[in-house]
Parts: C-alpha cells; structure tokens; sequence
C-alpha cells in the first residue's frame, strides 16, 4: 500500500512538473515537486528506505535534465536519509516545521547539485541566489500544503471509518 | 536495520553514485538508466503535450467559416509567392552547381528533414533540456535538431521513440560558428544564462560588429555549413588575445512546439568508429 502510495505520488509529481512546464516555462526553476515528494517520504519513512525513494526519484529527475546523470540522484539520496534523520530526532507536528524541513531542503540539494556541478562540468552556473531563495519557499510552501492536505484527508477517512464501525455495532 | 547499518548502506549508496558520475564523465556517452528513465517520462510528457494539441483543434473546428476562408486565401497567396521564390532560388542552386561542377568542387548533401514533436522543454533552468518525440523513425545521436529561425541543438539520448536534446543555451554545448559578413570562424557557446550565447575564439583583429549575422560552420563535424545560429549584440575586448561576442540566439525558444530533425552526418561512422578517441 504504501509503495503504491509512493508510486502514485511521483506519477503526480511528474504530471504537475510536465503541466506547469508547459503552462510557465519558469516553474522548472521555481519550484521542485520531485523534492517535496522526497522530503515529505523521508518524514514518513525509515532512513533506509527515504533514501532510496530519494535516489530513485532524484534519478527521474535527472532524465528532465542536461546535466550528467546522477546529480539530482546523488542529491536527493542525501536529502532523503536526511529528511528522515531530522524527523526521527524531532517531532515535527507543525505545518510550518514542515515548510522550514522542505525549504531546507530545498536549499540543501541546491547546494550539493551546484557542489558536484563545480566538480564534474567545465563551466557551473551559479544560480541566482533570489531564484533559490524562491524554490526553497515555495518547495517549503507546497511542502506544508500536500502535508496539511494529507493529514485533514486521513483524519476525514479515519472519521468515516469510525462511522462505519458504529453502524455496523449498531446494527 | 539499525542506523548504524543505515550509514553504512548511504556510504555505498553515494559512493557508487559517485563512481557512476565519474564513469560516465570519462565515457561522454549516453546511459542506459538515462534512456530508461527517458523511456518512462516521456510518455507522460507526451501525454501533457497533447492536451493542449486538442484543445486547439477543438477551437479551430468551430471557427467561422468566413475566417477560415479568409484564411484559405491569405494562404494561397503565400504559397504563391514561396513557389515563385522557389523557382528563382533552383536557378540559383542550378548556377552554382553548374559553377561547381566546373571548378571540380562537390558541395556535401543537404540532408533530410523530418518535423518532430516537442513533448518537454525547459529552456529556463540552468540544466535545460528538451525531450522529442520522433515516432517510428529513431532520431540518432549526435543528430541536429532546427526550427525555422534557425539552429536547436543536438540530440544526446535516444530511448525508443523519445530523444533528448542538448539545446544551443546549454553551458556544454559548443558549436563551429562563423560570422557571415566576413566568414571569420569561431566557436558558439551556450552561456547557461537567460537564453545567451558567446563567440569564442575570434581575434582582436578581426572585424566584428553588433548586427552580424553568425552561422554554422560546418567545421565541427555535427552540423552543417549554414544553419542560422544567432546575431551579434555586443562586442568587448575581452582577454589580450579574443574578443568577447555576445550572440542572441536566432531562435526564441519559448515558442517552439515543434522542431526538424536533419539526417546530416558530416563525418562518416566509419571514420568515427576508426579513430574512437577522436570527438568532432
């Protein structure tokens, strides 16, 4: 069940990058719906798992790229054991511990991917640091929504399902 | 597992990546992940692309028969002109065979064009790309890929139907430039910023100036002589030897949603495959 959560998360993420792509050519820039879904899994997961998903997933990415291969792997293995980590040491509750963790995050795989970029290609670009600024809120943002959006959706089955259960001793 | 295990599975996990990084560096090829992962997105790409595909249609089928018309007619008188343009352009071509000929110089093939879809571009992030979809016909490696206004890039993936292009912004790509007023040459490179390109390589003696038209040529082995790369918009003098030249694009890349894929090779495969070490 969960992996076919997670499956179904990253075709989504995929579907809301190749829409927004096409509806603003900057949302490439702007934003990361591959990360979310990696930091997000890393507050779920296991630290051995999230960091897989986060290979796998950072590996997708990499194919929407030009970049050598691997860089968006190598980066977002790091922030899925990372994310994990954190969330194993805090107890994050809060919609806005989860939009501080997934902007941090944001900024952490800028970080790593310009780091390794510095290392394998001749001549890096460095990001403009306003458009960093601008993907680690609103990775954060979408972050803290998806998470808000997921918790009154399980807290809405769960009532559900308690209503069914009544009805069944009910009857 | 304990997390001490867990570190010890990221150590590997990140090593090996680093390895793969490395490798792949070296052999400058296309990876078989990459293709795989190609293989897996591109549909969905390709799925997105087409929504817009048919909303357009949906509106064009209920269009006013008057503009359509209107249309129709604006069209003819374009094709009338371009076959009469066509017809002063063969004589033109018939000249210069004919001219060629005399002087014993065999002009290299034309090569074919074929239109293909662009199913995902991201001409905007500092690791752009762009992802065709080339039907039954497989693009090839190293293929160039035009649009009307001029040069796109080249293909660096093929996974099936879908291929990967290396757009001209790229800050990896590099292309045989020259200047078309005075057929100085030079190598065209992306920047990696916004949508610009640079002139490399051409001396401080040489005359250039904004306005100047750049075009391939046709030295680098990948693309032919000719194919509108860009204009010149700012010339400095840059280290004691070069000029620093800036270059706008010919093409606006925002507007494309479709390309041309050119069945040019400049450099026969056996030759290539002869000399392994040898990049064009």
């Amino acid at each position: 069940m969960r992996s076919l959560k997670l499956l179904a998360a990253v075709v989504l993420a995929a579907l809301v990058h190749f829409v927004g792509v096409r509806l603003w050519p900057d949302f490439a820039r702007a934003t990361d719906v591959f990360l979310v879904v990696v930091a997000l899994y890393g507050l779920e997961g296991s630290s051995l798992s999230a960091l897989l998903v986060g290979m796998l997933v950072g590996l997708l990415q990499d194919t929407l790229t030009s970049g050598p291969f691997g860089l968006f792997g190598f980066a977002d293995t790091i922030i899925g054991y990372a994310t994990a980590r954190l969330a194993q040491r805090l107890v994050i509750q809060r919609p806005t511990g989860v939009l501080a963790l997934v902007g941090f995050a944001s900024v952490l795989q800028q970080v790593i991917v310009l780091g390794l970029a510095f290392v394998l290609l001749p001549t890096p670009e460095t990001p403009s640091p306003l458009w960093t600024a601008i993907r680690a809120a609103s990775c954060g943002l979408l972050g803290m929504v998806v998470y808000v959006a997921g918790g009154s959706w399980r807290r809405s089955a769960e009532a559900r399902r308690r209503g069914r259960m009544s009805k069944l001793r009910l009857d | 597992m304990d997390e001490r295990r867990t570190g010890w599975v990221l150590i590997v996990v990140l090593v090996g990546q680093l390895v793969y990084l490395a490798v792949q560096g070296a052999r400058a090829g296309q990876t078989r992940l990459e293709a795989v992962g190609l293989r897996l997105l591109g549909p969905m790409a390709r799925g997105v692309a087409s929504i817009p595909e048919g909303l357009k249609d949906a509106r064009e089928g209920v269009k006013l028969r008057g503009t359509l018309v209107d249309e129709n007619r604006r069209l003819r008188e374009e094709v009338a002109v371009l076959r009469l343009r066509l017809l002063r352009l063969t004589d033109v071509e018939g000249e210069m065979l004919r001219l060629g000929s005399a002087m014993r110089y065999s002009t290299p093939p034309a090569g074919r064009i074929r239109a293909v879809d662009i199913v995902y571009v991201d001409h905007t992030s500092w690791l752009r790309t762009m992802i065709l979809y080339t039907g039954k016909e497989r693009a090839r490696k190293d293929q160039p890929v035009l649009s009307p206004g001029g040069l796109v890039g080249r293909v660096i993936t093929v996974s099936g139907p879908y291929a990967k292009v290396q757009l001209l912004t790229d800050r990896a790509a590099a292309v045989g430039g020259m200047i078309l007023r005075t057929r100085r040459q030079g190598v065209v490179r992306g920047t990696g910023r916004g949508s610009g390109l640079e002139l490399d390589y051409v001396p401080l003696q040489a005359d250039v100036r904004p306005g100047d038209r750049v075009l391939t040529a046709g030295i680098d082995g990948v693309f032919p002589r000719g194919i509108p790369i860009g204009t010149v918009i700012a010339v400095e003098a840059g280290g004691q030897l070069f000029h620093r030249i800036q270059v706008a694009p010919a093409v606006d890349f925002g507007t494309l949603d479709q390309v041309y894929l050119l069945d040019y090779q400049a450099v026969p495969q056996t030759l290539k495959e002869a000399a392994p070490g040898a990049k064009p």
